[in-house]
């Protein structure tokens, strides 16, 4: 039996979710340019960094070396400035007032919300496809395994930072705040969590507060999962496994998946702009 | 009893401190074209952002066919559709591509999809333009793909923001006659507009709305009437004067102004009092050349109202 309303709403979920993909393709430029960008940063100045660092960290990287254990860092750094900088795209629709377009539309507000989630978080993942194409040649990943789990997982990800760059820019609705709050939540939370530095190196800086933004940090999460996922000796670094990462993932993104669809349902409105 | 497709019951909007639409009680019945008249400024697209559910009222609530904005948005959007007053689209999207999604999104099928836009977009003459990007049409453009939207949607409400502002003369008429046709396959259309001859042309009962507040409610002739003595009877007649014992009647019906050869008397309700006025002049055997009923104009209806004009002079 299908039910027809669950079969209209994954629909309409699929149909605005398009609305972020076909808007991808006016991104061309921008997207080789970050190739570009990227793939110099990965053949030359992580290599150098890691040629720095390299000897010293293999204990606390259960024998990974850095210059692998900083490629799946970037990378996912990477999908989240890039989820994070949905931000923009959002903040730009309502200052043209696309909001109010979208508001309109004969679709359930908590539907349409899942199906901007998703057009977002689907054009995160296509934007940094290249980008993981390049890191995961440099690792020799060809287990398909392996990268379907790491595409899925950088999907969860995304979902949860988009849903969480949404309620922010419809929170503050305003150009300039926007601009400042997401550029400095992306900063910040990089730089806080394991993209750079394995959780027990972070743990004997002896500095409480950044260990522990970067237990939580769901970028520390998905960085140290991929490194998981392509490296099974990394699972040495982690004191409680790999199930509470996955958990938490998991919580993390449809938490804030639901708190987005609660809040399209029962507060969203159009105008206020600033 | 017409049936009434939208209920505005007491609908009041603030933004902060500002109330742009206070205490708003109105009826729009089923497949009208009704008008919502007002300078900019008055209110009118708050109402209708608030009736498609965009805005949420801060008081009161807005019925469509029984459905409330507050409480059942999603049933109202079913019924709903609208263009806006500034067509909503990024500069680099194009048409086709913005129309397309537009039409998946309110039902179609993927094929039923291209043909209705094809068909909406060669009757607004918008194919020609159909990959361009946005910012290389003109603004009349720009706003026959914001129309193009509502008549693919085909809802049983269409709400039209001043759907020609910006477009060109010749084509307004067209665009009226597409408006009307909409009317006659069924569709109740509300519009927004400040060009009291597009309000004359196309609507068939008008609100005007000034400083956020309902001013007066009618049919087009229902609210010329309601000016004292505002119609105007102008008779040019054969002959050098008029019987004294006709401009005494006439007096009857309304004030006379008499000339060599043009009379004009001023009444209210013109195209009723100008029988009573032929029956005259032929009971005193004075031959009409011609004669015409003057009608104020939807601008002196709103200056009488409101003290204002409707557009200030630029
Ligand atoms: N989102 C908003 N925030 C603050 N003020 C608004 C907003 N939208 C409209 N207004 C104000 O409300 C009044 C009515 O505006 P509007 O409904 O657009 O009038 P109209 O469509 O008749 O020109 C105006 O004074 C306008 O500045
Ligand atoms: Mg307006």
């Amino acid at each position: 039996m299908r039910n027809p309303s669950f079969t209209s709403n994954i629909r309409s979920i699929l149909l605005v979710a398009s609305w972020d993909l076909m808007k991808l393709k006016n991104q061309k430029v921008f997207l080789a340019m970050r190739v570009a960008w990227f793939t110099l940063q990965v053949l030359v100045f992580a290599r150098a960094i890691s040629f720095i660092v390299s000897q010293s960290i293999l204990e606390y990287t259960g024998g990974v070396d850095y210059y692998y254990f900083y490629l799946l860092g970037i990378y996912t750094s990477l999908i989240y400035s890039t989820s994070i900088s949905r931000g923009y795209v959002i903040a730009d629709e309502f200052d043209d007032g696309i909001v109010e377009y979208h508001l309109s539309l004969p679709i359930k507000r908590g539907v349409f919300a899942v199906g901007r989630v998703l057009g977002s978080s689907l054009s995160t993942i296509i934007f940094t496809l290249p980008m993981m194409i390049v890191v995961y040649v440099i690792l020799g990943v060809s287990n398909l395994f392996s990268i379907i789990v790491s595409l899925i997982s950088a999907l969860v990800f995304s979902i949860g930072v988009v849903s969480f760059v949404l309620l922010l820019v419809f929170s503050v609705k305003s150009t300039d705040l926007t601009d400042i709050l997401v550029g400095a939540i992306d900063a910040l939370l990089v730089r806080l969590s394991t993209v750079f530095y394995p959780l027990p190196v972070i743990e004997a800086s002896g500095i409480a507060p950044y260990y522990v933004i970067a237990l939580m940090n769901p970028i520390s999460n998905l960085a140290d999962f991929l490194r998981i996922l392509v490296f099974p000796e990394y699972y040495m670094v982690f004191k409680y496994g790999v199930a509470p990462i996955v958990v938490y993932m998991v919580a993390f993104s449809m938490g804030l998946l639901v708190l987005a669809v609660e809040y399209y349902e029962r507060k969203l409105e159009a105008g206020g702009w600033k | 009893m017409k049936s009434k497709a939208v209920e505005i019951e007491n609908f009041t909007k603030k933004f902060g401190d500002f109330t742009a639409v206070d205490n708003l009680n109105l009826d729009i019945y089923e497949n009208e074209v009704f008008g919502l008249l007002g300078p900019n400024g008055s209110g009118k697209t708050t109402t209708l952002l608030t009736i498609a559910t965009v805005y949420k009222p801060t008081s009161g609530d807005i019925y469509v066919y029984g459905h409330s904005v507050t409480r059942e948005d999603y049933v109202v959007r079913k019924l709903v559709g609208i263009a806006f007053q500034d067509p909503k689209a990024m500069w680099i999207d194009k048409p086709y591509e913005l129309l397309t999604w537009h039409a998946r999104i309110v039902g179609y099928s993927s094929s039923e999809a291209k043909k209705v836009v094809q068909d909406v977009m060669e009757l607004l003459g918008l194919w020609e333009h159909r990959n361009k990007q946005f910012y290389q049409l003109s603004g009349g453009t720009r706003k026959k793909v914001e129309l193009a939207k509502v008549l693919i949607q085909k809802p049983r409400v269409a709400i039209l923001d001043e759907p020609t502002a910006q477009v060109d003369v010749l084509s307004k008429h067209a665009l009226w006659d597409v408006i009307k046709k909409l009317r006659d396959e069924g569709t109740t259309v509300i519009i927004a507009t400040n060009d009291m001859f597009e309000a004359e042309k196309v609507c068939e009962r008008i609100a005007i709305i000034y400083k956020g507040k309902l001013r007066a409610l009618g049919t087009i002739s229902e609210l010329k009437d309601s000016i004292p003595s505002g119609d105007l009877v102008e008779v040019q007649f054969e002959g050098g004067g008029i019987p004294e014992g006709l401009l005494r009647a006439l007096r009857d019906i309304g004030r006379v102004e008499a000339r060599s050869s043009v009379l004009k008397v001023y009444v209210e309700k013109g195209e009723e009092k100008v029988i009573d006025i032929i029956e005259l002049f032929r009971r005193y055997n004075v031959k009409i050349l011609r004669i015409m009923v003057k009608e104020p104009t939807l601008d002196d209806v709103f200056t009488y109202i409101t003290g204002a004009k409707l557009r200030e002079e630029s």
